[in-house]
Parts: C-alpha cells; sequence; structure tokens
C-alpha cells in the first residue's frame, strides 16, 4: 500500500465514520472492521494481522483497524472476542495459545472466563512448527546427548520461556513429560527476553519458533536438536522431527482469525472468502516469507478440525504442567 | 500531643500496610529456591509499613495538619466529579459527545464563561481532537449509541 | 571497510531525496506522537507500519527509527507546557520544565530539551556507529542477577539523591514498587490484587498513572483564580535560553547523553530509568539542589539528553543482536523482519546498505528534528495564552483520550482519574510522585530478575556476589550506601550548608 492508497484509506474512514451507524440490512462490510491483537505490537499476532489487515481492504473495501487489548498473555484480548457484539465487525486474531486459558482457570478451580466454543474459527494463516535449541556454549549436537545430559543431573539444565503458559512453554512441557526429564524453568516475560536469556547462556534450553531463531541458527549461536513439526521443515532440512526420534509430540505456533459465537453464517462467509483471497495474495506471501514462514491457510472446515487436535494437545502441555 | 501532618502519612501508610497484608495471605511466600508470588510484596509491605512508622515517630518536626491550606478544594471536587462522569459516559456516548460535554460544562458551569463561547469551544476542540486521533492517526475512538 | 566508507556509503543512501522525505515523515509523525499523551511512538509505528509494506526496507526503517527518536523530542513538548508526561518517559521533564514555564521561561526549557534532545541523539548515533558491536556482546552478559543489582542500584541512587527525606522519599518508592505487584505474576499464575477486573491483568500502566498524578494532579490544585490570564505574548529573544541559562545546561546535558546511552544499551530496560538516573545525577552534583522542582535548567537538560541517547542506545542490541529492548524496538525488528531485513550479527555483512543508511538517516534526522523543533518553540509557548479556565478542560480532554487509547480500555481512564486524586492529596502532604512512578516501571523488572536468579542458583544468595558484573554494580551501591550514612553522620548536608552560608552573608 503507498502514500496515496493510505490516504484513500483514512478518506474511506472518514466517509465511513461520517455515514453514522447503518440501521438497514446491508451488504457486510459497510464500515471499518475491526481485528483484536491480543498480544503487544509485534507480537506473533501483530506481524500477521498488519500485513494481512493490507491485503484485505481491497478486498472486502473497507478499513481493517487493527485494535491492540494485550494482557494476560492474550487472555485479555480473546475474552473481548468473545464478548464482542457478534455482527462480524469485531473479530480476533489469536495463537496456539487460545485454547489454553480454560484448561488453566479449571485446573485453578476459578470460573471459566471462555472456552473455544465462544469462537467460530474463520481461516488460519500461518503455522510455524516449534524447534527446541540449544546454545554454542552447550556441547549437545543432538536430541539424545541433551536428554543424557537432562537425565545424568535432574533440575540443574534450565529452560527459558516466554512466561507460564505461553506458546513457548507449552511445547517444551510436553516433550519434558514425554522424555520423563525433570528441568528448571526460567520463565520470562516475551520470546524475546526468553531468547536473550539462551543466547547468555542464563538458560540452556529453549522452544522457539523457527521463525524467530532462524539468525541465530543460521550465525551458529543456537543449534537445533529437534522439530516439532509432523514432517522436516524446509527452512531447517537437516534437523530431525520428534516423531523421528521417537516422541509423538507436535506442536505448531500458529495464528487464525476468529469470530464470536452467534455471528450470521453470511458474514462468516465473507469473510471466509476475503480471508482465501488474501491468504494467495503475493504481496502477503512475501511478508510472511520474509517472517521467515510460509503461508499455511486452512480454510474453516480444515481449520476446525485442525484447531479440535490442536486444542487437545494444548490442554494436555496445560495438566503437564500443573499447578504451581 | 498536637496532629501533625506526618502523623496522617505516617500511619496511612503503616494501617494501609497492615490491611494490604491481610488481604494478601492467600499469597504463597515460597521458598527462596522457588521464590512465590508473595514474596515480593510481603517484603515491601513489611518495609512500607516499617517506613510509615519512622515518618510517625518523628512527626514532630512536620507542620501541624491544620496548617495544610485546603482552599483549592472548591476547584478540585467540581473538576474532578465532571471528569469522573464524562469517563462513566465516554464509551456509552462515544467520544464526541462525552468530551463536548465535559468541556462544556467545565468551562460554562464550573468557570463560568459566557455561553456561546463555551459551546463553540467545546464543540470545536472536540472535533479537532478527533480529527487528529481519529482519521489522522487511525486510531479508533469510541463510538457511542448515537453512532459517532 | 573502514569507517568512513561505510559512512559514506550510509550518507549516498540517506540523501536520497525519497529517503529524506520518508525521514522527515517519521519525524514529524514522531513528534506529534510524542506530544500527545498516550499515543506513543509505539502506537505511531504500529499504525504506520503497514504504510511500509510497498517501500523497500531502507525507506521503512528510516521512516519508522523517525517515529521512534522524534517521540522522544516531542515528549518534552507536553511535559513543559502541561505538565502532562506526553511520553513516559518525559516525567522528569514535566518537574522541573513546567516549573519553568511557570516561572516564564517556557520558551527557554523547550529550546533546552530540543538542543539536548540533538546532542544526546547524536552522541547516541555516533557511538552506535562506532562501538556497537562489542558493546552489543556485553550487554548480552547481563543476565537475571545483573539486572537486579542494576535495578538496586537505581533504589539506592534514589535515596542517595534523597539524603534529606529519605524516608518519604523510599516511601513513595515502595508505594510505586507495590502497585507494580498488582497483576497476574508471570511466575505462577497468581492474580495479585486485581479482584477479577480482568483488564488489571496484566498490571496497571505507565502512562496512565503517571499522566494521573502529574498531569490532573497538577490541574486538580491549581484554581484557576490564582492563574493570572494576562500572559504577554513573549519576543524572540525571551523565547531563546539565556547565556546563563546555556552555561547550566552544558555539563548536564554531557552527562546526560553518557549516561543514556549506557542505560539504552542494556535489554529490557526502560528510558524513563535514564531520565530518573539523570534528574539524580544532577541534583546529587548541583551547586544548588534546592532549585530542583522550582524551575532548575539542569532537571530539563539532563533528563531530556539521557532519554533521547537511551532511545539510540537501544538500537545497539537490535542491531547487533537482533535482540529487542523493549516494546518499541520489538516493533521495529518485527518490521525490519517483514521486509526480509532480518536484524543481528549477519545484518552489516548482508545489507550494508541498509544498516549504514539507517545510521547515516539517523543523523540526518536529528538534524531535521532540530530545525522541526526551534521554529515550533514559539508556536507552542502561544498554547499558554489560552486562558486557563479553557486550557485546563483542554487538558483533561488530552489526559481522558490519550489514556484511553493505550490500550483502549476505560479502566485505565479510571486508574488515571484515581491517581490524579491520589497526586493532590500527596502533594497535600509533601510527598514527590515521582519515586512512586520510577518504582511501579521497575517492579515487573525487579521481581522477575530477583526471583529468576534465585531459581538459577537454587536459593543460593551469593549468585549476586560471584558474577562479576553484578558484584561490581553491588559493590557501587555499598559505596553509596556509606557515603550516605557519612555525610548523615557528619550532619553536613546541603540544606545546613545553604543555611550557614545565607547566615553567613547576613
Amino acid at each position: 500500500m503507498d502514500r496515496r492508497e493510505f490516504v484513500a484509506g483514512s478518506a474511506a474512514t472518514a466517509a465511513a465514520l461520517a455515514a453514522g451507524p447503518v440501521w438497514a440490512q446491508e451488504v457486510y462490510p459497510s464500515r471499518p472492521v475491526t481485528f483484536i491483537n491480543p498480544f503487544p505490537p509485534g507480537g506473533a499476532a501483530d506481524v500477521v494481522a498488519r500485513p494481512l489487515a493490507a491485503v484485505l481492504e481491497p478486498i472486502v473495501k473497507q478499513p481493517i483497524v487493527i485494535e491492540t487489548k494485550a494482557g494476560a498473555a492474550g487472555q485479555v484480548g480473546a475474552q473481548f472476542g468473545a464478548a464482542a457484539k457478534s455482527d462480524g465487525y469485531t473479530l480476533l486474531m489469536h495463537i496456539v495459545s487460545i485454547s489454553g486459558f480454560a484448561e488453566v482457570d479449571r485446573l485453578y478451580g476459578r470460573p471459566v472466563k471462555f472456552t473455544n466454543d465462544d469462537f467460530i474459527p474463520i481461516a488460519r494463516f500461518i503455522a510455524d512448527p516449534m524447534v527446541i535449541v540449544v546454545n554454542d556454549q552447550q556441547p549437545f549436537k543432538t536430541l539424545k546427548e541433551f536428554t543424557d545430559a537432562a537425565k545424568a543431573k535432574p533440575n540443574d539444565l534450565i529452560f527459558s520461556s516466554s512466561g507460564l503458559h505461553g506458546a513457548l512453554h507449552l511445547p517444551m512441557a510436553l516433550f519434558l513429560k514425554a522424555a520423563g526429564l525433570e528441568l528448571k524453568h526460567l520463565p520470562t516475560n516475551g520470546g524475546g527476553p526468553a531468547l536473550t536469556a539462551l543466547l547468555g547462556n542464563n538458560a540452556q534450553a529453549l522452544c522457539s519458533s523457527i521463525a524467530a531463531a532462524n539468525v541465530h541458527l543460521r550465525s551458529g549461536k543456537l543449534r537445533a536438536l529437534a522439530c516439532f513439526g509432523a514432517q522436516r521443515s524446509p527452512a531447517l532440512p537437516d534437523v530431525p522431527t520428534m516423531k523421528e526420534l521417537g516422541y509423538d509430540i507436535e506442536f505448531y505456533l500458529w495464528v487464525g482469525l476468529f469470530a464470536p459465537k452467534g455471528t450470521p453464517d453470511n458474514v462468516i462467509t465473507v469473510m471466509r472468502q476475503a480471508s482465501k483471497q488474501a491468504a494467495a495474495d503475493a504481496k502477503f506471501a512475501q511478508a510472511m516469507k520474509n517472517l521467515g514462514q510460509d503461508v499455511a491457510y486452512l480454510d474453516q472446515p480444515e481449520f476446525k478440525t485442525f484447531w479440535d487436535a490442536d486444542a487437545k494437545r494444548v490442554q494436555d502441555a496445560v495438566r503437564a504442567i500443573g499447578k504451581i | 500531643m498536637k496532629l501533625r501532618r506526618d502523623h496522617v502519612a505516617g500511619g496511612f501508610f503503616v494501617i494501609a500496610g497492615a490491611a494490604i497484608l491481610a488481604i494478601s495471605s492467600d499469597l504463597p511466600f515460597g521458598t527462596l529456591a522457588s521464590p512465590g508470588a508473595g514474596m515480593l510484596p510481603m517484603l515491601l509491605l513489611g518495609l512500607l509499613m516499617v517506613l510509615g512508622a519512622v515518618l510517625f515517630v518523628h512527626a514532630g518536626e512536620s507542620p501541624p495538619l491544620a496548617a495544610i491550606d485546603w482552599s483549592d478544594i472548591r476547584h478540585a471536587l467540581p473538576v474532578i466529579v465532571v471528569a469522573c462522569v464524562a469517563a462513566a459516559a465516554y464509551t456509552a456516548l462515544g467520544f464526541l459527545a462525552a468530551m463536548s460535554l465535559m468541556l462544556f460544562f467545565l468551562v460554562f458551569v464550573v468557570e463560568r464563561r459566557p455561553l456561546l463561547p463555551a459551546i463553540a469551544f467545546s464543540i470545536g476542540a472536540t472535533v479537532l481532537a478527533y480529527a487528529v486521533f481519529a482519521v489522522l492517526l487511525k486510531s479508533p475512538l469510541p463510538r457511542g449509541i448515537l453512532g459517532f | 571497510m573502514d569507517i568512513f566508507d561505510n559512512l559514506l556509503l550510509g550518507f549516498s543512501v540517506a540523501f536520497r531525496p525519497d529517503v529524506l522525505a520518508y525521514g522527515f515523515i517519521g519525524c514529524l509523525v514522531g513528534t506529534l506522537v510524542g506530544m500527545l499523551p498516550g499515543i506513543g511512538p509505539l502506537a505511531g509505528i504500529s499504525i504506520l507500519l503497514p504504510i511500509t509494506f510497498g517501500l523497500d526496507a531502507t525507506k521503512a526503517i528510516v521512516m519508522l527509527a523517525g517515529i521512534y527518536y522524534g517521540s522522544q523530542y516531542g515528549g518534552s513538548t507536553t511535559s513543559i507546557l502541561m505538565r502532562i508526561p506526553g511520553e513516559a518517559a518525559s516525567v522528569m521533564t514535566c518537574i522541573d520544565g513546567h516549573a519553568m514555564a511557570r516561572k516564564g521561561r517556557a520558551g527557554a526549557a523547550l529550546a533546552i530539551a530540543a538542543v539536548g534532545s540533538f546532542i544526546a541523539g547524536t552522541f547516541g548515533v555516533i557511538m552506535l556507529t562506532l562501538v556497537a558491536p562489542p558493546l552489543a556482546t556485553f550487554a548480552l552478559r547481563f543476565g537475571p542477577p545483573e539486572y537486579t543489582a542494576l535495578l538496586v542500584l537505581g533504589l539506592v541512587f534514589l535515596a542517595y539523591m534523597s539524603a534529606t527525606s529519605l524516608v518519604r522519599t523510599m516511601i513513595m518508592a515502595c508505594t510505586g514498587l507495590l502497585l507494580g505487584c498488582i497483576g497476574i505474576d508471570v511466575m505462577t499464575g497468581h492474580f495479585r490484587y486485581a479482584f477479577d477486573i480482568k483488564e488489571l491483568g496484566d498490571g496497571i500502566g505507565i502512562v496512565p498513572v503517571a499522566v494521573g498524578l502529574f498531569g490532573l494532579g497538577e490541574i486538580l490544585s491549581t484554581p484557576s483564580k490564582t492563574v493570572t490570564d494576562k500572559v504577554k505574548p513573549p519576543r524572540f529573544r525571551e523565547l531563546m535560553p539565556s547565556r546563563q541559562e546555556w552555561q547550566e545546561s552544558a555539563k548536564p546535558i554531557a552527562r546526560g547523553s553518557v549516561l543514556g546511552f549506557l542505560v539504552g544499551i542494556v535489554p529490557g530496560s526502560a528510558h524513563i530509568i535514564a531520565s530518573f538516573l539523570s534528574y539524580a545525577v544532577e541534583k546529587r552534583v548541583s551547586k544548588r539542589p534546592e532549585e530542583f522542582g522550582k524551575g532548575a535548567v539542569a532537571g530539563v537538560a539532563g533528563p531530556e539528553s539521557a532519554n533521547n541517547a537511551a532511545s539510540t542506545g537501544a538500537f545497539v542490541p537490535m542491531l547487533a543482536l537482533g535482540l529487542p529492548t523493549g516494546p518499541v524496538t520489538a516493533v521495529l525488528m518485527a518490521a525490519l523482519l517483514i521486509h526480509g531485513v532480518p536484524p543481528g550479527p549477519q545484518l552489516v555483512n548482508d545489507h550494508p546498505q541498509v544498516f549504514w543508511g539507517f545510521i547515516a538517516s539517523m543523523y540526518v534526522g536529528n538534524l531535521m528534528l532540530l530545525a522541526l523543533n526551534l521554529p515550533l518553540v514559539g508556536l507552542f509557548v502561544r498554547i499558554l495564552q489560552i486562558p486557563y479556565a479553557y486550557l485546563y478542560p483542554l487538558i483533561i480532554m488530552f489526559c481522558i483520550v490519550g489514556v484511553y487509547l493505550v490500550n483502549n480500555s476505560i479502566v485505565d481512564v479510571w486508574i488515571m482519574l484515581i491517581m490524579g486524586v491520589v497526586g493532590y492529596l500527596l502533594r497535600k502532604l509533601d510527598f514527590d510522585p515521582a519515586p512512586l512512578v520510577l518504582g511501579l516501571v521497575i517492579a515487573p523488572t525487579l521481581e522477575l530478575s530477583l526471583r529468576q536468579s534465585l531459581i538459577m542458583s537454587s536459593g543460593n544468595w551469593t549468585i549476586f556476589f560471584t558474577r562479576p558484573i553484578a558484584a561490581a554494580l553491588l559493590a557501587i551501591c555499598g559505596v553509596l550506601l556509606v557515603l550516605s550514612v557519612l555525610s548523615w553522620l557528619s550532619r553536613k548536608d546541603w540544606r545546613e550548608k545553604l543555611a550557614e552560608t545565607e547566615a553567613g552573608e547576613k
């Protein structure tokens, strides 16, 4: 989008706002659509939402406004998304951790604020398999060496994460449970700090998205031991998958678009088609490629199937972590 | 004993510290190897109460409580009440309505300025701010039940 | 290739008319979002991010970075004129900047802030050019124990600076730290003091607290009848700082630049810590510390320089290591990534055009900002000519809108209003709210790094003394504590010295 289009977009916003409320049955969307971004700007959902919004705007012919509602590791935004008016003008961009909140609440005996049933999935845009990485000050070259060392000295090695029950904590919990390991957990307040802790050798292992770790993998500062995808990632063809190594674990950092429960079918259909078109756009694909991932678009039915299976994994991980 | 300023200030922090400590009982202190959610708050509350007590003890050096000038309360009270009402109405009425009403009330009723300038000012300023925030910076401002 | 060839390459990129134009847009938007409370560089960059998708990486980063350091210039404007921190790092500028404005020296304060920002910004870029890679490696050695030590040093500094009212300062700092404990505990998931208000889950924001305590608190304790509306339009000469004011600000600007840059390169630190430390240093080394809070020139020059140098310093770990030091650099990094230019050790070699073009554009950008901000001083000062009865309702509106926009949360507005009342009451009881804001800012990092250190060492406190950087920082703490105890014992602090000299003059 160049400057002229931006000016035009702003003018459209102004015109739409000036037009005021829409009483009559009109074609959806007839005014700006809001995407809730539940993480701080620059976070996993935001970096997908902004390029997506840029290619969606000419398709739906309405501005897409991204509203940041960060808080509680994405819970605040998800709750706003669930409670939003189901008219299709407030949609939610969320990531894999959306399935964990209800389970955490149940674990702690707190009232459950929302479940996955409160959302209608629209589309999945990316799904980046997680990868387990160690820093170059550690001798481990393979996952086996790592697990042997961890077994020899329980609670000696430290893994960092983006925070309790965060997207970087859950896959590690699944792996530790499957391998029967005990590691110390060093929670930080985000993906960046978790990586910093690993690079500074204040932690020795981390489950990261390939996109975030790739720069350091190429410079040799980090080494990848195993990948959480079903197949090997094209970005890391030499790294074995967990399944190859005998652990039945899969985990992806995916980003999808959701509507609140009760949104009319015709509205969902419009957004599904628009999303399909946007995901096929070369500009969007390029932006995702630059982020280090490929567009992994899934339309509603396939996304729903994937999400149901994924929610089970996330709930298992939350239970594996247990009450702290 | 004459009540002095720091008797009130110190006393407040001791009592507030104790009160918060009382409602923090659900937060585990943890151990040194795995510090709990309550560790820092409890250390801080303890420190706060000690500091409050020191302030209380040395209160003799502070001016008497009666010396505090409260004359500005006649300004502060209406202003904060109007601001609170405006905040309560902010999401329901929307930015334009709530803010222009607030400006009008403050300028016309609280400050007793002439009616016409007050109306012009309150509408002009909100529309200008709306233009800057919502249109130029593309930041969503709340739209009220009236649709603007 | 040596540094001059590199810079030459950079300037050949930075002086391309289109790059210049985008740099200018960035600086302009940055100044604007810096001035408006609530909308900070974070929001500004996110809003303009989609526009950059059609641009090449150099233009995009030049524009987006312009927003970032431009906002540090703009932040001082609202602080000085209205006592609203336009941007969290400007809290310290509110105190003496606004006091100067009330003495009729608003123009001088704005000009000093602009020039100080320019010098500090340029110093930061020079350092970035020369020493980025080794510094970045050093910054990586800052693990949890080092953070803990650094923040403890900050608190000790606070106590040291205010040796005369130690108890009051520490009470405020404690209160701030406690407020910072509100919300979900990231380590155990406990909801602390949140009373089931979900917006409190992420804790209390800095912006609502700072805007409430400073902006609204000031308005509440300033009845309209105490303000004279007869402000004469200042002549241009009066707008500029006097020779004496320039002299008084020279050294604070120099110290603030160095201090700010050093704080800025540490990953995870906030600019507000840089400006706070600078304020503390200036108050301590000043010959007339009693002027602080009443319009001391050094109290504007130091912190304003420090926060600008810090914003440049924050680029060191981002560019050299690919690690964001804070939310704003995280967004900038995302922007670079989206453009296919991953920041990190390879950036200089893989994309020299982008790297050096970006560095060179910051030299140019700082010049542009100076050229943009100095002439505007005259215009901004005229804001003070709006009669107070109209001005303060306007300020309240900007407080509400700005605070709301940070998270689109009405709860933040309520926090701001409550903090306004708190600020009003604290003033009655003679408490200074600045340490409270500092406490609030550092609380999450202090708690996290303290607990992380203990987890790493399995509960062994000696971890703070066996790691060299942490030990060195704690040694400085010890020296400062001993010094303040000594000065307390000898009872020769500045208030008494002042009393003595005054007695001698009579």
